[in-house]
């Protein structure tokens, strides 16, 4: 009787341990995410993820993947060859990508639609140099942190 | 009336405010946190735009404060005080979950404020698996983390409907802010 009462919580135990207090995970789309070694940076919106992945020679690309289908999306004239993304944010439709990165020898702040397949360089007033960003959900702000003269702020943008 | 004048009196009324229309955007330095300058990183918007999570220093540690975006005052965090250094603050819709990744001795480990019940939620990650950097989703019901095995990142999404209550725009379903959000 005591045995079998322990063995029961030990299964209790283990099975709130498997639970994560509450954390499922994604068996399907995290065993793809897993071979992606090396990605970072996600940015969750309704449906959508966005997050940089690995793509050749230690440069990243911007991935974005529908979740409701478990698919990546193509974002045509978004990954440059010669550009380095440092960082990327996605509104709640999936429409629009804010993203952060390196090419020459700038950092620059763009915003890519994806209906229009268009990007839009949006300079950084005072000059600075971005760091990373994020979206407002509904689309309609960016926070930006910037490096001027050696101090990090922050810049918020309301998109038109 | 001379027809610039107009322009010249919103354009003083934008750089006394410290606001500048560019190409069509307006612009705003986020509100200060405390006295002088002083470095303010990793900003976070709620779903709605109107709450701002970021980081700065607080005697010395990295600390996640949260303050409304427009008047720039300071929401308080019941739990946040302490477990520094304090990483990747990221808001629900309505501002009602603040997610982020503490210390917690040794480890790194996320954890989610919800400001309505004042609960502490920590994310025990299977396998071993540590925390860099996460995104809640606005509805609060998934969490994409960046973490770390055998020296390298990976991207992981986890399913929290069983864990929090949605925070979804006014009008949906289950939605729901923090203490000061209006009826």
């Amino acid at each position: 009787m005591r045995r079998s009462l322990l063995s029961g919580l030990a299964l209790l135990v283990l099975l709130s341990g498997c639970s994560g207090g509450g954390l499922r995970p994604l068996p399907g789309l995290n065993q793809q995410l897993a071979r992606l070694n090396g990605s970072k940076s996600p940015s969750l919106a309704g449906s959508w993820l966005a997050f940089l992945a690995p793509r050749t020679a230690g440069r990243l690309q911007v991935q974005l993947i529908d979740l409701a289908r478990a698919t990546p999306v193509p974002l045509p004239g978004l990954n440059r060859p010669d550009a380095q993304p440092l960082s990327v944010a996605v509104d709640q439709r999936g429409e629009q990508l804010a993203v952060v990165r390196q090419r020459e020898d700038r950092t620059e702040l763009l915003l890519y639609r994806r209906s229009l397949q268009s990007t839009q360089i949006l300079p950084m007033e005072p000059a600075g140099v971005p760091r990373s960003v994020s979206f407002s959900a509904d689309g309609r702000v960016l926070a930006v942190e910037v490096s001027r003269g050696g101090i990090w702020q922050i810049d918020l943008l309301e998109l038109p | 009336m001379p027809s610039w004048r107009p322009l010249l009196t919103v354009g003083l009324l934008l750089s006394v405010s410290g606001c500048s229309l560019i190409g069509g955007l307006r612009r705003q330095a986020a509100s200060p946190a405390g006295l002088g300058s002083e470095n303010r990183e990793s900003p976070a918007l709620s779903g709605d735009g109107r709450l701002l999570a970021s980081l700065v220093e607080r005697a010395g540690r990295t600390t996640v404060i949260l303050q409304e975006r427009r008047s720039g005052t300071l929401l308080p965090l019941r739990h946040l005080r302490s477990h520094q250094p304090h990483q990747s603050p990221s808001l629900s819709w309505n501002g009602r979950y603040l997610a982020l990744v503490i210390q917690q001795g040794q480890r790194r480990q996320a954890v989610i404020e919800d400001r309505a019940t004042g609960q502490l939620h920590p994310l025990f990650l299977p396998g071993g698996l540590e925390p860099q950097g996460l995104s809640l989703a606005p509805d609060g019901q998934r969490i994409a983390l960046t973490v770390s095995r055998n020296g390298s990142t990976q991207v992981q999404v986890f399913d929290l409907s069983g864990l929090l209550e949605a925070d979804r725009a006014p009008g949906q379903k289950e939605s729901g802010g923090g203490p000061e959000s209006p009826p």
